[in-house]
């Protein structure tokens, strides 16, 4: 890590880091929470018996949430007939399953992407985190894999990053040291695999997510052969490379190793880059 | 071209058509290659179709055997029984069955390609790998054996996720409290008996007033009923106007009667086409067939004599075991070979619960071709083992001509039915008579007996 962070303050976030090490190792890392809402919803629509009043009234409950669901449903990605303007139009416009998927998102980002003083790089890793679950479903579907959950571990793959900035904000505070953003974010990425994992594992979310988290970034370490590790690694290349995170041509994206490893053709990758503008789009639409 | 680049046999795919077919030249001296576009042999048979289903469906049997002995143990479904649970031998013995085939291939020494292959010409294909490096090659015997997929029909909108197909039916994480299953054939009923068992509430929807319309009537009736006896329910003589998912929680089916069924989800086992639109086929003049299969004559060989198609490529009864034999026969004709006689005949085996199973002809098919038959029955539950084993759900039908002498064709339905009816299979081939399987001793108790019971019931009806 030294060589990596030789051009910011290296012994300040050698500290920091000593220090982020220590509150994981002891256990002393605080979770977020699983959003109320989140939880309730994630319940919900994975209950066959639940009926779509009980979503809306659910959502309501929510003012902050419901706001932003309707502005989504609001909005071109989703393209309304008419405006929606109360949950239960929202329900039966939507679907119970897109509207559930949306308010667990919405949830999730109030409840955990919002780390005060730092809104620009925080909403960048919340496009990110959208743009790889909504990339995740179309892999999953293109390869025939499950699409459903897919969504899940591609959005939840980086869940660690805002924890682990917020950690690094009080530790920050603590030792009484002020790090510029290249140093976070040479810590997010070394730390929130693991945190990350810790997480989703404490909002007991399905075993495939936390499988995503570890394995994402090598997929062929994961002791379980399920290809969604595969899945949210080329969602999360795909989302950067969408997002102008990182700027692979089409040749260099469809070289990657983990293109070849899901079985993805060129005409695959293509349906798949067609994909793109839509995403963005729902991706804009989410993003309050 | 580089001698590199150029075999005495190159098979495209590497299904059980393929396989056995390399391995054919390859045993003969041939330097053979076997291209396959996924990333382990196997084709659909491995990945996406016998091999998964038949692990669900070892789970679901497993649940039957427990539930038969519940005066000895408290069995109950768990609420959050999953999917991946019931399957998670699955990737064991995929990767196995892969991993054995490779491993036969490589012993062989076939030349083991991963691309999709393309004609350039008659003899010149082009191998484009999942990285688009093409690369060129060539043969003096070129076998297609690219296999089938689903179809996809324009009014049923699959989308793997609410509506799917037999490729990723399996991707399901939970069993849905309901599914409707729109087929009669093979994958429709085997899926259907599977789910039904697992407790998922299974509507069958097809044309056909019956399913499996090739099998013996009181055979498919057996499993019809079998079927609604775990809450399953065949809806035949239905047209299907159109499929949507409403967006909401339930797909719907529009029939042509006006009636809309709701379910969870949906399996769209509406038949199978031919994987070849990659090959190009047009370049060297292979003109499909109106159902999109490729043409082949008593040898497998193509309008050009030294291409060759076998196993669903070229349409029924494409199974895996005749695809295996097609392989191997398309390339010892190919290499000027004696393969042996012909089977005369194959024997048919749905795994469904209970499995189905014949060989020979049906009573139908007696009449009409000998002028009449005589039919003898035995019922499972007549017979010892079938009570021991608690497999009391079953017939065995023997069809004889009309003096009750020749045994012409055996149809099962009943637990074993797959293997119980190679006996038969043995006895048409040997010309056996019906009163040989009265005269012979048999294991007792054994479900063998059942062809002992249903030979003294054609023995009773002889004409005097």
């Amino acid at each position: 890590m030294a060589e990596a962070l030789a051009s910011v303050e290296l012994e300040q976030v050698e500290h920091i880091h000593a220090a982020l090490v220590d509150r994981i190792t002891k256990d002393e890392l605080k979770l977020p929470l699983l959003p109320q809402v989140a939880t309730e919803v994630l319940n919900l629509t994975s209950d066959p018996d639940a009926d779509m009043a009980k979503l809306a009234t659910l959502i309501q409950q929510d003012q902050a949430i419901a706001g932003q669901v309707l502005k989504i449903a609001n909005s071109a990605a989703y393209a309304p007939r008419s405006p929606i303007v109360s949950m239960q139009q929202a329900v039966s416009w939507l679907g119970m399953k897109m509207l559930g998927e949306l308010a667990l998102t919405v949830s999730i980002e109030s409840g955990v992407f919002r780390v005060q003083g730092y809104e620009p790089e925080i909403t960048s890793l919340w496009r990110h985190a959208l743009a790889s679950g909504l990339y995740a479903k179309e892999i999953a579907r293109q390869g025939r894999h499950n699409v459903e959950g897919a969504f899940l571990s591609g959005l939840l793959h980086t869940i660690g990053k805002p924890v682990v900035l917020q950690a690094v904000l009080e530790i920050q505070q603590s030792l009484g040291v002020t790090l510029e953003w290249n140093g976070f974010s040479m810590l997010l990425e070394v730390h929130h695999v693991p945190v990350g994992a810790s997480v989703v594992e404490k909002w007991k979310l399905p075993p495939q997510v936390k499988e995503a988290i570890l394995y994402f970034r090598d997929y062929t370490q994961s002791p379980n052969p399920s290809p969604v590790a595969m899945v949210t690694c080329l969602a999360d290349c795909m989302a950067s490379n969408l997002l102008g995170l990182n700027s692979l041509d089409a040749a260099e994206l469809e070289s990657l190793p983990v293109v070849e490893a899901l079985n993805l053709y060129s005409d695959d990758m293509d349906d798949l880059q067609a994909q793109g503008e839509k995403i963005l789009q729902a991706v804009d639409a989410m993003v309050v | 071209m580089s001698s590199e680049n150029h075999f005495d046999i190159l098979v495209i795919g590497s299904g059980p058509a393929g396989q056995k077919a390399a391995i054919q030249g390859a045993k003969a001296g041939k330097r053979v290659a076997i291209v396959e576009r996924d990333k382990q042999v196997g084709g659909a048979c491995v990945h996406h179709g016998t091999i998964p289903s038949k692990t669900l469906r070892e789970s679901a049997l497993n649940m039957v055997r427990f539930q038969r002995t519940s005066n000895v143990f408290d069995f109950r479904l768990r609420d959050d029984l999953t999917v991946p649970a019931l399957i998670q031998r699955l990737d064991e013995v995929i990767q196995a069955h892969s991993t054995f085939m490779a491993a036969q291939l490589d012993r062989n020494e076939v030349k083991r390609f991963h691309a999709r292959a393309k004609f350039v010409s008659a003899h010149e294909v082009d191998f484009t790998t999942p990285k688009r490096m093409t690369e060129r090659y060539s043969a003096d015997v070129i076998v297609i054996a690219t296999g089938s997929r689903p179809r996809r029909p324009d009014n049923v909108p699959v989308d793997h996720e609410h509506i799917l197909d037999s490729d990723s039916i399996l991707s399901m994480t939970y069993l849905p409290k309901t599914l409707t299953v729109l087929g009669g054939g093979v994958i429709a009923s085997e899926y259907a008996s599977f789910f039904s068992l697992l407790g998922v509430q299974v509507t069958m929807v097809d044309q056909a007033d019956r399913p499996v319309k090739f099998m013996d009537a009181e055979i498919t009736d057996g499993f019809v009923q079998a079927f609604q006896a775990t809450g399953g329910r065949y809806y035949g003589e239905q047209k299907i106007e159109d499929v949507q998912w409403d967006g909401l929680s339930k797909v719907m089916t529009r029939l042509g009667n006006g009636e809309t069924l709701d379910s969870e989800k949906m399996l769209m086992a509406l038949g199978r086409v031919a994987n070849i639109e990659d090959l190009n086929l047009s370049a060297v003049g292979i003109e499909p067939t109106p159902r999109g299969l490729i043409p082949v004559d008593e040898f497998f060989r193509t309008t050009l004599p030294h291409v060759y198609a076998v196993g669903d490529v070229i349409g029924p009864p494409s199974l895996a075991s005749c695809s295996m034999e097609q392989g191997r026969r398309a390339v010892c004709h190919a290499l000027a070979i004696d393969p042996g006689h012909p089977a005369e005949m194959v024997p048919m085996g749905i795994y469904t619960i209970p499995e189905m199973s014949s060989v020979g002809i049906t009573e139908e098919e007696a009449v009409s071709r000998h002028g009449g038959a005589l039919v003898g029955r035995s019922r499972f539950q007549e017979i010892a083992r079938g009570q021991i084993s608690g497999m009391t759900d079953g017939l065995l039908k023997l069809v004889a001509d009309s003096q009750g002498k020749k045994l012409l064709g055996v149809h099962i339905v009943g637990e074993g039915a797959t293997e119980l009816v190679h006996i038969g299979q043995m006895g048409l081939l040997g010309q056996v008579e019906i009163d040989s399987f009265v005269e012979n001793i048999f294991n007792f108790p054994t479900m063998a007996e059942t062809y002992r019971v249903a030979a003294l019931d054609i023995v009773k009806q002889r004409p005097r």
